[in-house]
């Protein structure tokens, strides 16, 4: 198969039955995938051309390659659009999750200081004060700075007793609610039961 | 030399052409061709009455609308290529200024593309794009506290007469050149064998499909479609240096 000019024949013929209205949607597929994209404008712009010859229509002046210009107007478009998509919806998502994490870690953060709270006589361990605690964290927690850790380690079997039926309860309250918090809680409960 | 009559339009392009006039159109090229035109043939008279109802939408134009749906951006340039003559004639009975006429052609396309999901299909890829230049130009008009300086039809569409205002304001100097191209044009065209010629001659001024061509000539659809390209690319050859001479004249 000979090539001439960027574009072998077949292609070419490809070119010329689209001309006609003749060209199959595979064929047309091919065309625009393997043509030397340079080659197949010129080819058939020249085509155009000739046709408007052939029929006496009197052509526009048209200096320069409108299609190029078009094409470089919409990239450029594009570029600008999503330029400020990028700053503008990115950090707007951004926040969005940051917020609804945090909104998320301070309620079960409050559930958790609600219910220590509930417990009569509950004292930071000194092991606590002296570091080396176990915290627990609601999955988004790392992602806020000032939801308190609680210390966990050091607790007597009254408030591990306290604090699983606690979060039992709320578990199987936030699964009938089908709230999505309801499987942060259920990992708590999990988790304190596996403890004891 | 023979000189080429070049009156009729194609359907594929959206024109309609009177069946005599194409009857009589490329007449002297097709004498040995077995084609006698719609009078010599009754069955072909139903067939070339056939090509007179409006114009289905090009399948061409469906199929790089629908490639340049999914990003396509060469699809996108083919159609541009196709339609810049004739947008920018449609803008120009509008505004006079040819500097305005091309930018607000760039502009019609761009809109095209950003809208082109937006095509259903309804009306042809021609006709679609012809409102939004119109429309284009109006706007350019307002923006500017001017009526409308010339006044068209959406339905013109198909049968709009390409620039022919611009006819009384082209330059010497590329009336001249229109003059040398039709001139090569026509010695390119008589120098095609036989077998190519008719087969072009049969496509560009009877609008005939290739079905219908393979049936004058007697030869399979795939020997048409091979002469016209083969044809088409001798007169390419011929003409492409004048045309590369002379830029965007045509």
């Amino acid at each position: 198969m000979s090539e001439v000019n960027g574009m072998d024949e077949r292609l070419k013929e490809t070119l010329s039955a689209m001309m006609d209205d003749e060209a199959d949607e595979l064929s047309v597929r091919r065309l625009l995938a393997h043509s030397d994209p340079e080659a197949l404008r010129s080819h058939w712009h020249r085509w155009q051309q000739i046709r408007s010859l052939m029929h006496d229509e009197v052509p526009q002046v048209l200096p320069g390659d409108m299609a190029q210009k078009v094409r470089a107007s919409i990239q450029g478009s594009l570029a600008a659009s999503a330029e400020v998509a990028s700053e503008s919806s990115l950090p707007e998502r951004g926040w969005r999750l940051l917020r609804w994490r945090g909104s998320a870690a301070a309620t079960v953060a409050l559930a958790l200081l609600l219910g220590f709270g509930a417990g009569v006589g509950w004292q930071v361990s000194p092991v606590a004060e002296h570091g080396g605690e176990l915290a627990v964290h609601a999955d988004a927690a790392p992602l806020v700075a000032d939801v308190p850790e609680i210390p966990l380690q050091g607790l007597d079997d009254q408030q591990w007793e306290h604090l699983s039926r606690y979060l039992l309860e709320h578990a199987q309250h936030n699964s009938v609610a089908a709230g999505r918090g309801s499987v942060g809680y259920a990992r708590v409960v999990s988790v304190s039961s596996a403890s004891r | 030399m023979t000189p080429i009559k070049r009156q009729s339009q194609l359907q594929s392009s959206g024109h309609s052409a009177n069946p005599v006039q194409r009857a009589q159109v490329g007449a002297p090229y097709l004498a040995n061709s077995g084609y006698k035109g719609p009078a010599g043939n009754a069955a072909m008279v139903a067939e070339t009455d056939r090509l007179n109802k409006p114009a289905p939408d090009s399948q061409t134009d469906i199929q790089l609308v629908r490639k340049v749906r999914r990003g396509d951006t060469a699809a996108f340039d083919l159609l541009v290529i196709k339609y810049q003559s004739r947008v920018a004639s449609i803008i120009s009975r509008f505004v006079y200024d040819s500097q305005d006429v091309l930018d607000l052609t760039q502009e019609t396309f761009v809109k095209a593309y950003r809208a082109i999901d937006r095509f259903r299909g309804d009306s042809a890829f021609y006709t679609w794009l012809y409102r939004i230049a119109v429309n284009t130009a109006k706007n350019f008009l307002e923006s500017r506290s001017r009526r409308p300086q010339g006044s068209v039809d959406v339905a013109d569409a198909e049968q709009f007469d390409e620039g022919e205002r611009l006819r009384d304001r082209a330059s010497p100097e590329q009336l001249l050149q229109r003059e040398q191209l039709a001139a090569a044009l026509q010695v390119a065209l008589e120098s095609l064998p036989e077998e190519l010629r008719s087969a072009l001659l049969l496509r560009e001024y009877e609008g005939l499909s290739y079905e219908d061509i393979a049936r004058i000539l007697d030869c399979p659809i795939g020997t048409v479609r091979s002469r016209i390209f083969r044809a088409r690319d001798a007169v390419d050859r011929h003409l492409a240096p004048l045309l590369d001479e002379q830029g965007g004249v045509i």
